[in-house]
């Protein structure tokens, strides 16, 4: 799969109308759920984008997670919108939810060997995510107390 | 001039706290608003502590007697709304503060206002199940599907997000409340996979997980024990490890029984 082709900016479509469901089913109203879905969709297709040219699912995971934090953090205050709330919707569709099934089904299947193979990718993934988020909030915690000192 | 008790104060200020905290807030963000509440009726003396099921908060007046009050929460649940408009809301009051005058009319078209956001429903209830069946299906597309599997795991998002509105009203706890989803969305896919040919199970049932999948829990997790709230990032911590534990399981024995009944 080539970068930049119809197949990705389909898939960008899907997450991006994801996104929307999700932002309407969590009651947000007005125009800002047309940009939580537009993080989502840009969530999803940074993570294909760099997936291409680095091969590396962590990797491209970490990159596709700092790029949308940056984007809530720099859009939220100007919709007067809370950032966890913008987060919150960007970061589903990296959820590893496709991990944790395969490895459910592998356990059960009795291949603990693939098992435990799948659910430390599964593992990894969440905290990329998690340590994503941490980094990018707390050098933005560092830019507002720098902002508001000089 | 008259002024208002630190009781109604308080009243007020743990009630915005708590619709922020039950539709799932950061805790940073609940201690700040009930903060911002209190500055803007004339008590900026005000400590409180935050953690995801209580709320405690503690006022002192001008003659220096402290009144406090606690606050139990239950049954949260994902309302991104409901946050938006509340931190709006006491954004706009802080900007332009209520005169010493009209405290009192301030305060009851605050307590007012309040009421009408944790009342209010911006979206019709059908157009919130067909989202959480957009949802669904749309996931579904994203991780390969094809438009039969579309059309199977849009069906499941509706039924499964129409069912836990009524799941929720009987107050399981969230471990099996996400299970009982999760048992739920593969006993629909293995039943419409009988009647449906060509479909691959894999995609759909993915589709309909990534409806229950913790994100809120992570977000609020990582950024809460960033701003330094250790307690509450590790509670948040726990509760998205067991909603996950809880999909697992739910899919897991419900995979294994149906395996057993020979389909």
């Amino acid at each position: 799969m080539k970068p930049f082709d119809g197949l990705t900016l389909m898939q960008f479509l899907w997450a991006f109308l994801a996104i929307l469901g999700f932002s309407i089913r969590s009651n947000l109203k007005g125009i800002k759920i047309l940009f939580t879905a537009l993080s989502g969709g840009l969530c999803w297709f940074f993570y294909l984008i760099v997936l291409y040219y680095s091969k590396s699912v962590l990797f491209s995971v970490f990159i596709a997670i700092i790029v949308v934090c940056i984007y809530s953090e720099i859009l939220a205050p100007r919709l007067k919108t809370p950032v966890s709330v913008f987060v919150t919707c960007a970061i589903i569709p990296l959820v590893p939810g496709r991990g944790l099934f395969n490895s459910m089904q592998l356990y059960i299947a009795g291949d603990n060997l693939n098992a435990s193979k799948t659910i430390l990718q599964t593992l990894l993934i969440a905290g990329t995510i998690s340590i994503a988020i941490a980094i990018v909030s707390s050098v933005t915690n560092l830019i507002n107390k720098l902002m508001n000192r000089f | 001039m008259q002024k208002i008790k630190p009781q109604q104060v308080i009243d007020l200020a743990i009630e915005a706290g708590r619709i922020i905290l039950q539709s799932g807030g950061t805790t940073n963000r609940v201690e700040l608003m009930m903060r911002k509440v209190c500055n803007c009726f004339g008590y900026p003396k005000t400590e409180s502590y935050v953690t995801p099921t209580g709320i405690f908060i503690s006022v002192k007046d001008e003659y220096g007697s402290i009144f406090t009050s606690i606050k139990r929460i239950d049954n949260r649940r994902i309302d991104l709304g409901k946050i938006t408009s509340i931190s709006r809301m006491v954004n706009c009051m802080q900007l332009k503060p209520p005169s010493e005058q009209d405290y009192n009319e301030q305060l009851i078209d605050f307590e007012e206002e309040l009421k009408k956001i944790d009342t209010e429903n911006p979206w019709p209830s059908w157009l919130k199940d067909l989202c959480g069946g957009g949802t669904s299906g749309f996931f579904c597309l994203l991780f390969g599907g094809s438009w039969a599997e579309f059309a199977v795991a849009f069906t499941i998002g509706v039924i499964v997000t129409f069912g836990l509105k009524y799941l929720e009203k009987l107050a399981f706890n969230n471990f099996l409340l996400n299970a009982i989803a999760a048992a739920l969305i593969v006993l629909l896919a293995k039943t419409i996979d009988i009647f449906v040919p060509y479909i691959r199970l894999d995609n759909i049932i993915i589709g309909g997980i990534m409806l229950l999948v913790p994100g809120l829990s992570i977000t609020n997790a990582m950024r809460d024990t960033m701003s330094g709230d250790l307690v509450a990032g590790t509670a948040r911590a726990v509760e998205a490890f067991f909603i996950t534990v809880g999909i697992v399981a739910g899919s897991a024995s419900m995979l294994k029984i149906l395996s057993l009944w020979g389909y």
